[in-house]
C-alpha cells in the first residue's frame, strides 16, 4: 500500500519524455525544444528528454503520421516500457491539421497508437504544452486509483 | 580479520556502508544537477522535496517500477547481471575509505589497500562495457568500445597520479594516506591533484570526456537497450561511481574525513567534513563539465598520450622531490 | 530582355540553331528555352561550359495529359535559365544529366517519383519521397491518378536492412532515425561504420512528406498562402513570400513599398531565429549544452519580436497575396529597437565565442570540407555554399521586397569546414540586426497591402527568396482559375542534403552530427 503510492508518487515527479516527429513542419518540434531552455525550464518537474524508447514514460509525437513513418511509430511505442503515455502535440497530431486528406497521410496520431491527452495549436505555445503535459500527469493519480 | 557482529551488520548495512552510500549518491546527483541547471541559467528539478532534493530518488523508484523488457537476442545473463554487478562493486570499493574516521569494516584496509581500490574501480568499467555488449543494439556495441577505449587512454596517467600521495605518506593504505595529511596534499602537490581531476572527469565519463554517452552520436551508448530496473541500476551505478571517485579524491589530497572536531564527537564531524569536502569535489567536476564541449575519442586519446601521460610522469617526479627532499626539511609526513 | 538574357540566348542559338531550340521570354528577366528531350544534355553543358559558375536550381515537372513537360532551372550570371523539353507519356525517358551536375540526383529522382519520368543513367534510381508501402505505377502529381486510400498498403518495398556485421568484413552498420536524438526530425541514414570510421552513408528521405505540391492544386490562392506556411515552421514565412511573389508576378501587380519594408522586417527576424536554433543545436550536438541553453534562451528575444509584428512565436501568418496583412504600429517601435540593441550584443558575444572557443573549434575546424569546386557541381545553397568561397545569394543577384534599399552585405568564408559554415550564420545574424533596424527607423508611409483578384490569369512564374537555409525557389504555373495548376518548390535543404554524403563519408562517426548539423537540414522542407 505505501509502496504503491510511493511509486505513483515517483511516476508523477519523473516523467521522462521521448519526442518523435511522424511528419511535422517542425513548428511543435522547436517548441517542444524550447520547453528545455531557460525561459520554460521543465526540468523543475523532473522532465528529461531521453533518448532512447526504452528510458521513456511519456511519448511526445508531433505531426500528421505519414505513411513512411506509420510503422515506425507504432514499433516506437511498443518498445517503451509499461505504463507510458502518448500525447498528440498540434493540430497536425491530432487530426491532420492543414495536411488532413492528403495522399501520403494517416491523418492523426490515434490512427496508430491509443493518445493520452491532445494538445491542439499550430504550434501550441510552450505554455500550452506544459499545461498539457502537468494535466496528464494529474490524471495518473485517478488512473491508478480505478 | 573482520569479526561478523551486530556491530559489523550495521556499520555495512546502515551507516557508513549500504544506505548511507546509496543516500549520498542520490545527493549528490540532485547538487550536479543544480549547478548543471544554474550554470545553464535554469533552475533544474525544484517540485520533488524541498528545492527538488528527492528528484534522484523519484527517477530510481519509477525506473524500478516500470515493466520489464529484455530484447530477445540479448546475452541475458550478462544483460541482467552486469548493472547490478557494477552497483555492488562500486558500493563495496566505497568501504576502503574512512569516511567517519575509519572504514566501514574494521580491520578491513591494509597496506596496498590503494592499489585494490584502483584495480576494482577499473573491474567495475569493465563490468559497464560488458553492459553495453551484452546488448544487441549496434549503439550500444559501440558505447561499450568506447568505454574501453578512453580506458586505454586515461587508466595508466590515473594510476601514476593516484600513487603520488602515496609517496608524500610514505605508505599505500588510503587510511593511512587519509590521516597523514596534517596539509592537506593539495597544498603539498597541487599539480598531481589537477591531474587526478582531469583523468577523473575521464573515468567518470563526464565532459569533456563523455564519449560513451554521446546521446547526439550514439543514442543511448551503453544504457540505449536497457529499461525499467536495468537502467536503475546502471543509474545508481553511475551515481554511486561519481561519489567514489569524488571519496578517492578527498581521502588523497583534502585530507580525508578530518578536520577540527568540536563536543568530543569525532565521528559525527569528521562525517560532516567528508560530506562537505565531497560536495566541494562534485561541484567543481560539474562546473568542468559545464565550461567545455565534448571532446572526439582520438582527440581525448591523442591528448592522454600526448600530453596528460608525459604531464603525470613529470608530476610523480615532482612529488618525488617533495617527499624525499623538500618535505625532511620542513619537518612534515609520515 | 535584358542584357544578360540578351547574351545567353544568342549564346544558344549560336550553337544550336533556330530550328532547335525556341527562346521565350517568360516574365522581365526570366527566359526559357524550349527543345527536345534528347537535346538536354548539351544545351546543359553549353551553360556550363560557358560559366565556371553556372549550376542547377531546380528541375520541374508539369503534366500536360498525355505528356509531361520536365523544366531544367539553370542558374548562371545570377538569372534562372530555364530550359523545358517534353516527354511523352507513352515513352517517358530522358538522359539523366548527373554525370555532368552530381547534384541534380535528387532532383531526377523526386520527378520520377512523382511523374513516372525515368532519367536513363542515374545512378541510384530508387524512390525519393513516396512511402515504401506505395504501390508501383502510381504518380501522384499525375493529374488523372488514382490516389489509394490511407488504408491499403502495397507489398512494401524491402529497406536495406541494418544488419549488425557485413560478412566478412570489420563493418558494422548503424542506422541513424528516423527516431535519434541527433535529429528533431524523422529521416533515415544508413552509415557504416570500420571501427570509427564511417566508409558509406545512404539517405533515405521521405518520411515528412505531406503532398504539399498536390494539396495546392486543390485549394485557392489565398489558402495555399497557409498552407505552404506550414512546410516549415522555421522558415515559415519565407515560403508565404516566395509563393505570394509568384503569384503577384503572374498578376503583374506591385506590392507598396510600405508592405515590402514589412516583409523585409518579417524575413530578417524569421533568419536571425533560425540560425540561433541551429547555432544552439550545433552546440548540442557536439556535447556543448551550456552554448545551446544560452543560445536558445536569447533565441526568444527575436520570437519576442515576432509576436510583437505578427501576434504569432512561430508560423507567423504574415503574408498575403498583394502585401502583409497587418502594420507595424508606432507605439512598438521603442521596444522593438530596444530588444534589437539587446539581440545585437547577444549576437557579437556569439560571434566571439565560435571563433575563440578552444573545444568548439576542435569539434568543428576541419570536419566536413568542402571546397567551391564541390559546392557547384552539388548545387550547394545558402550559408552552405558562402562557406565554400560560392558567393551566392538571391539578395543579391535579385533583390525582392526592400533589399534593394536595407544595408544588406554578403557574408562568405573560403574553408568550406563545419567551422566555417556556422561563423557564416553567426555572422549573418548582425547584418540582420542592422537590416531590421533600418527598415524600421524608414518605413515608407502609405498601405501595406493592394486587392488582387481572387482568379489569376493563365502564365507562368519563378520567384526566388533567400530563406536562413538558402535559395528557396517557387515555380507557380495557373490556369485562369482561383487554383493553381502546379506550384513547384525547391527547398534549400532538397539541394543542400545531397552534400551530406561527401560531407561525412571517410570521417569520423563523432563528426556526423557535426557535420549534418552545420548544413542545416530541414527535412520538413526537404520532403514537404
Amino acid at each position: 500500500m505505501c509502496a504503491s503510492r510511493l511509486v505513483r508518487w515517483a511516476e508523477k515527479r519523473s516523467p521522462w519524455l521521448l519526442h518523435f516527429n511522424s511528419g511535422a513542419c517542425n513548428g511543435c518540434d522547436i517548441e517542444v525544444v524550447a520547453l528545455l531552455t531557460p525561459r520554460y525550464d521543465v526540468t523543475r518537474f523532473g522532465i528529461q528528454l531521453e533518448p532512447s524508447p526504452r528510458h521513456a514514460d511519456v511519448l511526445l509525437v508531433t505531426g500528421v503520421v505519414t505513411r513512411q513513418c506509420a510503422e515506425r511509430l507504432k514499433r516506437i511505442y511498443e518498445q517503451m516500457p509499461k505504463p507510458a503515455f502518448v500525447i498528440a502535440i498540434g493540430a497536425c497530431g491530432c487530426s491532420g491539421g492543414v495536411f488532413a486528406g492528403n495522399y501520403p497521410l494517416l491523418s492523426g496520431v490515434d490512427k496508430v497508437i491509443p493518445v493520452d491527452m491532445y494538445i491542439p495549436g499550430c504550434p501550441p505555445k510552450p505554455e500550452a504544452i506544459i499545461d498539457g503535459v502537468v494535466k496528464l500527469l494529474k490524471t495518473l493519480e485517478a488512473s491508478e486509483d480505478e | 580479520m573482520v569479526s561478523i557482529d551486530l556491530v559489523f551488520f550495521i556499520r555495512s548495512l546502515l551507516f557508513p556502508g549500504f544506505l548511507f552510500i546509496l543516500l549520498m549518491s542520490l545527493f549528490y546527483d540532485w547538487v550536479t544537477r543544480k549547478v548543471e541547471a544554474r550554470m545553464q541559467n535554469r533552475v533544474g528539478p525544484n517540485t520533488a522535496g524541498p528545492a527538488g532534493i528527492f528528484q534522484p530518488l523519484a527517477d530510481i523508484v519509477k525506473l524500478l517500477a516500470k515493466e520489464r523488457l529484455v530484447p530477445h537476442d540479448v546475452r541475458s545473463l550478462a544483460f541482467t547481471l552486469a548493472p547490478v554487478l557494477s552497483l555492488a562493486i562500486f558500493i563495496f570499493t566505497l568501504f576502503f575509505l574512512p569516511i567517519d574516521g575509519s572504514t566501514t569494516l574494521s580491520g578491513i584496509s591494509f597496506e596496498g589497500d590503494l592499489i585494490v581500490i584502483l584495480s576494482i574501480i577499473t573491474l567495475a568499467n569493465l563490468f559497464l562495457f560488458l553492459a553495453g555488449w551484452a546488448s544487441t543494439n549496434a549503439y550500444s556495441k559501440i558505447g561499450a568500445s568506447r568505454v574501453l577505449v578512453m580506458f586505454l587512454g586515461y587508466d595508466i596517467p590515473l594510476v601514476i597520479i593516484a600513487l603520488t600521495p602515496a609517496f608524500l605518506a610514505n605508505s599505500l593504505s588510503v587510511s593511512t594516506i587519509a590521516t597523514s595529511q596534517s596539509i592537506p596534499f593539495l597544498f603539498l602537490i597541487p599539480w598531481s591533484f589537477v591531474l587526478f581531476l582531469v583523468t577523473l572527469q575521464a573515468e567518470l565519463e563526464k565532459d569533456p570526456f563523455d564519449i560513451p554517452d554521446a546521446e547526439t552520436e550514439i543514442v543511448g551508448g551503453y544504457e540505449t537497450e536497457y529499461g525499467g530496473t536495468g537502467l536503475a541500476f546502471l543509474k545508481l551505478a553511475k551515481d554511486v561511481q561519481l561519489f567514489l571517485g569524488s571519496a578517492l579524491v578527498v581521502e588523497l589530497f583534502l585530507g580525508g574525513p578530518y578536520g577540527p572536531v568540536y563536543f568530543d564527537m569525532p565521528a559525527l564531524w569528521f562525517t560532516i567534513w567528508f560530506i562537505l569536502k565531497v560536495l566541494f569535489v562534485v561541484i567543481l567536476g560539474e562546473f568542468i563539465a559545464n565550461i567545455f564541449a565534448r571532446l572526439r575519442i582520438d582527440q581525448v586519446l591523442s591528448i592522454s598520450w600526448k600530453q596528460v601521460m608525459p604531464l603525470s610522469v613529470v608530476s610523480l617526479m615532482a612529488t618525488l622531490i617533495v617527499a624525499f627532499w623538500v618535505l625532511p626539511i620542513i619537518g612534515v609526513g609520515g | 530582355m535584358n542584357d544578360v538574357n540578351k547574351n545567353l540566348s544568342s549564346m544558344i542559338l549560336e550553337h544550336f540553331g533556330k530550328d532547335t531550340v525556341q527562346i521565350e521570354s517568360l516574365k522581365p528577366g526570366l527566359i526559357a528555352i524550349h527543345a527536345s528531350s534528347e537535346k538536354n544534355r548539351d544545351i546543359i553543358k553549353t551553360f556550363l561550359d560557358a560559366d565556371d559558375e553556372a549550376t542547377l536550381s531546380a528541375i520541374s515537372g508539369v503534366d500536360l495529359g498525355d505528356s509531361t513537360e520536365v523544366l531544367y532551372h539553370i542558374r548562371t550570371h545570377g538569372t534562372i535559365v530555364t530550359l523545358r523539353c517534353i516527354v511523352p507519356r507513352n515513352k517517358p525517358t530522358i538522359a539523366s544529366i548527373t554525370d555532368l551536375i552530381p547534384g541534380a540526383n535528387f532532383h531526377e529522382r523526386e520527378t520520377a517519383d512523382f511523374f513516372g519520368v525515368t532519367f536513363k543513367g542515374h545512378p541510384y534510381p530508387k524512390r525519393l519521397l513516396i512511402s515504401d508501402d506505395w504501390p508501383e505505377g502510381v504518380y501522384p502529381l499525375r493529374k488523372d491518378a488514382e490516389i489509394p486510400s490511407p488504408e491499403t498498403k502495397a507489398e512494401v518495398l524491402p529497406e536495406e536492412e541494418m544488419t549488425t556485421r557485413a560478412e566478412g568484413t570489420r563493418t558494422v552498420k548503424i542506422v541513424i532515425g528516423p527516431q535519434h536524438p541527433a535529429l528533431l526530425e524523422p529521416e533515415r541514414f544508413l552509415v557504416d561504420v570500420d571501427g570509427e570510421t564511417v566508409t558509406k552513408v545512404t539517405p533515405r528521405i521521405g518520411y515528412c512528406h505531406r503532398g504539399v505540391e498536390k494539396a495546392t492544386e486543390s485549394r485557392t490562392y489565398m489558402q495555399d498562402v497557409y498552407l505552404v506556411e506550414r512546410i516549415c515552421g522555421i522558415c515559415n514565412s519565407c515560403h508565404s513570400t516566395t509563393f505570394c511573389q509568384a503569384v503577384e508576378s503572374i498578376l503583374d501587380v506591385e506590392v507598396p513599398s510600405r508592405g515590402k519594408f514589412l516583409r523585409t522586417i518579417v524575413l530578417e527576424l524569421n533568419r536571425i531565429q533560425s540560425h540561433f536554433l541551429v547555432l544552439g543545436h550545433a552546440g548540442h550536438e557536439i556535447g556543448y549544452d551550456a552554448l545551446f541553453q544560452y543560445m536558445w534562451r536569447d533565441r526568444e528575444i527575436a520570437m519576442d519580436l515576432t509576436e510583437i509584428l505578427t501576434g504569432n512565436r512561430v508560423i507567423t501568418s504574415f503574408l498575403a497575396i498583394g502585401g502583409v496583412r497587418r502594420d507595424l504600429e508606432e507605439k512598438t517601435k521603442p521596444r522593438i529597437m530596444e530588444d534589437l540593441k539587446k539581440l545585437r550584443e547577444r549576437a557579437e558575444f556569439y560571434k566571439h565565442l565560435f571563433e575563440e572557443d578552444r573545444t568548439v573549434r576542435m569539434r568543428t575546424e576541419g570536419v566536413g570540407v568542402m571546397d567551391k569546386k564541390e559546392a557547384l557541381s552539388l548545387c550547394v545553397v545558402g550559408p552552405v555554399a558562402r562557406a565554400s568561397g560560392l558567393k551566392i545569394d538571391v539578395r543579391k543577384e535579385a533583390p525582392y521586397a526592400a533589399y534593394g534599399e536595407v544595408p544588406y552585405e554578403l557574408i562568405s568564408r573560403t574553408e568550406g569546414d563545419s567551422w566555417a559554415r556556422l561563423l557564416v550564420r553567426a555572422e549573418e545574424v548582425l547584418n540582420s540586426v542592422d537590416m531590421i533596424e533600418y527598415a524600421v527607423n524608414n518605413l515608407p508611409a502609405g498601405d501595406f497591402k493592394i486587392r488582387v483578384p481572387r482568379r489569376v490569369a493563365e502564365g507562368e512564374s519563378i520567384s526566388r527568396v533567400e530563406a536562413p537555409r538558402g535559395e528557396l525557389f517557387y515555380y507557380v504555373k495557373s490556369n485562369g482559375t482561383q487554383s493553381p495548376e502546379r506550384v513547384k518548390i525547391r527547398t534549400p535543404t532538397v539541394t543542400n542534403l545531397y552534400s551530406v554524403i561527401k560531407l561525412t563519408e571517410g570521417g569520423n562517426i563523432a563528426d556526423v552530427p557535426a557535420a549534418l548539423v552545420s548544413l542545416d537540414p530541414c527535412f520538413s522542407c526537404t520532403d514537404r
